[in-house]
Order: structure tokens, then C-alpha cells, then sequence
């Protein structure tokens, strides 16, 4: 008896149908086959589709059972077939019938019960653009699935109450997805803004980074502040929208991050990677490419610390993504395509000693030392960095007057206020465009947008001749200057916001000392 | 003691197949035939084709059944030895490999006969 049963491969952020075709065939010896290109763990299901049909106190069949999965010269691989597979026997054993326009996803434990599965989210806008109806997907991975509408997502427990629900009709409901609603937490990061003491001046590039989405490198003395600021980073940024939130999910589902139950992400990420990462978990790959912390981290912060640290290959890797937004990745098996726009948050020490241009200690580094450790970040990757800034040591004296004063700083949720205006701002600039902040703007959006008066572009052009910038610097410029003009809520660029954004330029660092 | 005991029931197994094939028409040439690979079971014909026949025996089915016991290695060797003996006799028409697997009772009679066709 011929069962045919619909699932589907996730290869990258891409979602292909296959077609689970179960055979039980009276005559031949015994046996149980798949065919269609298994890797190893499909291969394995075999072993815990037949104990779960054990487990689930059906009979498994002593009969020849082939299973194809089609097209055959797509690679199969992942744990998601076991769903499908299982259903295909049970048809065949009990005549159940098999609702029409449905999707089968999920890895069976031995017990008969479904494990969360990666990839459910995919699967469902799959189901979606292909005029599916309905998706069974293992009731852990449920809450993702059901973020998509107009499909039926019924979250499976274990495959007997899956197989009362044909015989007898609609036991299991389908999930409807209740939204998270937006809240303005303010206790969810480690570090609030004034719980940091002095460093007003990084403070304020950081608000400014985080309202236009820009690049930031932080520069200074050890024991400055610069981690602290970077993890404060998270308080002051807004909540993801929703096309931006389902892009990101949609990588987090692929990659298998996403926790049992969990749903949309809310939050924006914050990846800080140690900088002993390697070159394929900072990009991306693998034989079966899978997505790297860059693309984890699409629409969030990237935060390398110790940026110069990081081995040169893997930072030279970033260039690419850094301009494009997204990461293709070519293996001889597949090339896939993950997006990867994401925030980069970098801190560096401005010598090995660390103490250069401290007011007080002495640096104890050689020009030699010094230069061949700024080197280490190349020029076109500073280039790619919208925002320098220093970091300077903070004075204690001044830190024990601060202390008093600290209940009168600005804490992050009303900084967090201020950017989330500044990028309403931006979203009603970008309604038309495909870009969602300041920073992604391109040559064509900048003439567009940001039309310099006189006297504001006669500061930028003395500027670039005295600090030698380059032409993508002199754009970065005005890119940072709208930004800071969107906080201020002013819709011309202003002289005041294009001095304020010259100060961010590229300094000294990996130049000369 | 117990391999003993397991060959035992492998003969009164292989005792079972072959009456069980007489009966269906088909002819007896050898039993436990020894090739440079290992032993064939039953060699038997019928009309124009030589079957080899793997003869499964087992007391009960709780410790796996005999089909359970034919896995990718042994069908493996199966293969190679029909083909040893088949040369071996110059035979130049077709032949195939069976497989009867018999569960037998506590008094040694046949609880069932389970003859699969061409297994490998």
C-alpha cells in the first residue's frame, strides 16, 4: 500500500517540498528502507520512527516498508522526517486517512512523543506561499510556526494523540498565535546608562548609534568604561518591528536557537563572541552552511570586544557583510544566503600596554609596538565604522562626585525614548525604501534625503580637506549628521549637527600616532 | 551446551524447510552444502531455476524473530555464495536466493512457515 505524506527541507533561510512516499509491500523479506538521499540522521530515524510506533502500543508491521523521499536528488538531512515518515507507516497499517494540503514536521523520541524541532518557522511560511492548510509540527515548536497566519498549526504531543485525532476527527485545535506585546523594559540588560558615571560624551555617541543603526568603535584605557557602555547598548534600543522581528526569528529558527515554546523575538540581540572565535562561527558555513553570529545578530548588535584581538582573517571577513548586509555562503553542497545587517559595536585598547594618551600613567609601549598593534584592524574595516569615539579614563575624584549625582543622570529608558522617536523618524523617510535606518543609507538615499544647506556643506568640505577624509568618510559624515538631526527632531540638517558629527570621525587609530 | 542446543534447533529447522519445499513442488538437490564461502542450507530446484534457500530457525519470538536475524551482512554472503555455487556447477540459468524462516513451539512442530522469494 502506497502512502504519500507532504514535509519539507529547510536549506538555509529556502524551504523546499519533499514528498514522504511510504511503501508496505506484503511480499519480500522484512525490512525497513529509506531511500532519496538520507544523510545519517535521517538514516537513524528508522530506529525511532519503529520504537515510537512501539511505544505508541501499535504493532510495527513485520513487512517490507520503503520509504522514498522526493525530489531524490535534493540532500536530506535533519531529524524532521521521523513526523512524516511515522505518519506514512501508521496510514498504511490502519487506514487513517491523511487530512489533504498538509505539512508533517518534527523528530520522534523513542517514547512516541515529538522533540522541538528547528526550522518550524520556515516551514509554515512555506506552507503559506504554497497554499497548505494545515501544519503539524511538535507542540514545543508550535509557538513558532503559529506566528504565521492563515495556516493551521496544530501542535502534536506525541503521535498516538496524533493518530486519534484522524481517526476521530479534530482532537487537536489549532494554535492561534497570541502576540507579544511591546512593553518598555528596562530591567532586562545588565547595566543601565546612569548606572555609568562620567563619559557623557560616549554615552551621547552611543544614543546616536543606536538611533541611526551606525557602526561605533570605542577606544581607551583599560578600566574606561567601554564594555561597560557596550552592554548598557541593549537598554536604550528599540524593540524589533515586526518585519525586522520575523527576518531575525527566521535565521534563529534555521540555526535551531530558538528555546522550546519560544515565538517571535522581541528583543533585539546582543552577540558578543569571545575573539578567540573562529572565521565559520563569526560568517557562517560548514558543509551544510549554517548561519554565523553576524547573521544571529541580524538586526541586534554585534559586539566584538578586544576588537584587535579577533584574528585578522576572521576581521577582514566582516568587510563584506559589514557593506552588504547579508552573507552568501558557497560550499560545494549548497550556496545559501543569510542576511546579516546588523549593529557593530567594537572596543579596543589604543596600545598593547593600553595606557597611551592616558593623563596620567605612561604608556611603556614602543612606536613599533604601538603601530603594529593598531595595524592589526585593517583601513577599509575602520572605514566601515561610522562612529569613533575615545573613551577616556574617568577621574576619580570625579567618579566620588558623581556617585551623589548619579540619581540625576538619564537613565536608559528615557535615552530609549528619544531613539525609538528618532527612528519613527527614519521609518517614515524609508516607507518606500527597502531600509529601515540611517546607517543602511545608500549614495542614491543620501541625495535624496539629505540636502545640505550652504553653510553646512561649506563645514563638511573644510573639514575633508583638513582631516583628509575619504569619499565614503565625507558620506558617513552626512549620514551621522541626519541622524543626530532626527534626535533633535529637526528635519534639516543644522551646522551644530553636522559639527557634532565631524567630532565621530576616524582618528588617529591604525593611522599614526 | 547452548550452541549445541542452537544447532540442534537449527536441523530440526532445516527439517521443516525441506519437507515444507518438497511439498510446494520443489526438487532437493543438496542440504548443507559446503562452498569456499560457507554453507548453503538447501539447494533445491524447480521448472528451470535453482534456488538456494537460508533456512531461519528460533524457539519463539521474544528474542528477536528469524527475519531479524537476516541482516545487510549476512544477505551479503548469501549473494556471494549462491554465485560461488552456481559456477561452481557451470550452471548458466537463473537462480535466486530464498529465505524460510520458521518459529518453532515448545514441541519442536512449526508455529510458522514464512517462505520470502528472491531476498537479495
Amino acid at each position: 500500500m502506497l502512502i504519500k505524506v507532504q514535509s519539507a527541507a529547510n536549506s538555509g533561510l529556502n524551504t523546499i517540498g519533499i514528498d514522504v512516499e511510504v511503501n508496505v509491500a506484503n511480499r519480500g523479506l522484512p525490512g525497513f528502507d529509506i531511500v532519496g538521499l538520507p544523510d545519517k540522521e535521517v538514516q537513524e530515524s528508522r530506529e525511532r520512527v519503529k520504537t515510537a510506533i512501539l511505544s505508541s502500543r501499535i504493532e510495527f508491521p513485520q513487512k517490507k516498508i520503503t520509504v522514498n523521499l522526493a525530489p531524490a536528488d535534493v540532500p536530506k538531512e535533519g531529524s524532521a522526517y521521523d513526523l512524516p515518515i511515522a505518519v506514512g507507516i501508521l496510514a498504511a497499517l490502519t487506514d487513517c486517512p491523511i487530512p489533504e494540503k498538509s505539512l508533517f514536521f518534527g523528530e520522534l523520541s523513542l517514547s512516541g512523543d515529538l522533540r522541538h524541532t528547528k526550522g518550524a518557522l520556515l516551514l509554515a511560511l512555506f506552507a503559506k506561499e504554497n497554499g497548505y492548510k494545515n501544519v503539524f509540527v511538535p507542540k514545543d515548536s508550535a509557538n513558532e510556526a503559529a506566528i504565521v497566519r492563515g495556516v493551521n498549526v496544530y501542535p502534536v504531543e506525541n503521535l498516538h494523540q496524533l493518530l486519534v485525532h484522524f481517526l476521530e476527527r479534530e482532537s487537536i485545535l489549532p494554535l492561534i498565535y497570541q502576540p507579544v506585546e511591546e512593553v518598555l523594559t528596562d530591567d532586562l540588560t545588565e547595566f543601565d546608562m546612569k548606572d555609568i558615571l562620567g563619559q557623557e560624551q560616549a554615552k551621547r555617541a552611543m544614543e546616536i548609534a543606536a538611533a541611526g543603526g551606525h557602526n561605533i568603535l570605542l577606544v581607551g584605557n583599560p578600566g574606561a568604561g567601554k564594555t561597560m557602555l557596550a552592554r548598557a547598548l541593549p537598554g536604550i534600543l528599540p524593540s524589533l518591528n515586526e518585519a525586522e522581528s520575523l527576518e531575525a526569528t527566521k535565521i534563529h529558527s534555521a540555526a535551531g536557537v530558538i528555546p522550546p515554546g519560544g515565538a517571535l523575538l522581541v528583543q533585539r540581540q546582543f552577540r558578543s563572541p569571545h575573539h578567540t572565535a573562529s572565521q565559520v562561527g563569526l560568517i557562517g558555513g560548514g558543509s551544510r552552511p549554517r548561519p554565523g553570529e553576524i547573521s544571529l545578530a541580524h538586526r541586534g548588535v554585534l559586539f566584538l570586544d578586544e576588537f584587535n584581538e579577533f584574528p585578522r582573517s576572521v576581521l577582514e571577513a566582516l568587510r563584506q557583510p559589514l557593506e552588504d548586509g547579508f552573507v552568501t555562503i558557497s560550499r560545494s553542497q549548497e550556496r545559501v544566503l543569510y542576511p546579516a545587517r546588523f549593529m557593530l559595536v567594537a572596543s579596543a585598547n589604543p596600545c598593547p600596554c593600553g595606557y597611551l594618551n592616558h593623563p596620567k600613567k605612561v604608556c611603556v609601549c614602543s612606536l613599533q609596538q604601538i603601530k603594529k598593534y593598531q595595524k592589526r584592524i585593517s583601513g577599509p574595516l575602520l572605514d566601515r565604522i561610522d562612529l569613533h569615539v575615545d573613551v577616556p579614563p574617568v577621574d576619580v575624584k570625579e567618579l566620588a562626585e558623581n556617585q551623589k549625582a548619579s540619581e540625576f543622570l538619564e537613565s536608559s529608558k528615557i535615552i530609549k525614548e528619544r531613539v525609538i522617536l528618532a527612528r519613527k523618524i527614519q521609518q517614515a523617510r524609508f516607507a518606500e525604501d527597502s531600509i529601515h535606518v540611517n546607517a543602511e543609507m545608500k549614495n542614491s538615499h543620501i541625495k535624496k534625503y539629505c540636502p545640505l544647506a550652504k553653510e553646512v556643506e561649506r563645514i563638511l568640505q573644510q573639514a575633508g580637506v583638513k582631516f583628509q577624509l575619504s569619499a565614503r568618510a565625507y558620506l558617513k559624515m552626512i549620514k551621522i549628521s541626519r541622524t543626530i538631526a532626527d534626535l533633535a527632531g529637526v528635519p534639516e540638517i543644522g551646522v551644530n549637527h553636522m559639527a557634532e558629527a565631524l567630532q565621530y570621525r576616524q582618528k588617529n587609530y591604525g593611522q599614526e600616532i | 551446551m547452548a550452541k549445541r542446543f542452537n544447532l540442534q534447533t537449527g536441523k530440526i529447522g532445516e527439517q521443516i524447510a525441506r519437507t515444507y519445499l518438497e511439498k510446494q513442488g520443489y526438487k532437493i538437490l543438496e542440504q548443507n552444502f559446503k562452498t569456499e564461502y560457507a554453507e548453503i542450507d538447501l539447494i533445491t530446484r524447480k521448472k528451470n531455476e535453482i534456488i538456494l534457500v537460508e533456512v531461519r530457525t528460533k524457539r519463539g519470538e521474544l528474542f528477536g524473530t528469524p527475519e531479524d536475524s537476516l541482516n545487510k551482512r549476512k544477505l551479503r554472503k548469501l549473494h556471494w555464495n549462491a554465485n560461488a555455487y552456481v559456477s561452481g556447477i557451470r550452471w548458466s540459468g537463473h537462480y535466486r536466493v530464498d529465505a524460510v524462516c520458521i518459529v518453532l513451539g515448545q514441541d519442536n512442530s512449526a508455529q510458522r512457515i514464512n517462505h520470502y522469494k528472491n531476498v537479495v
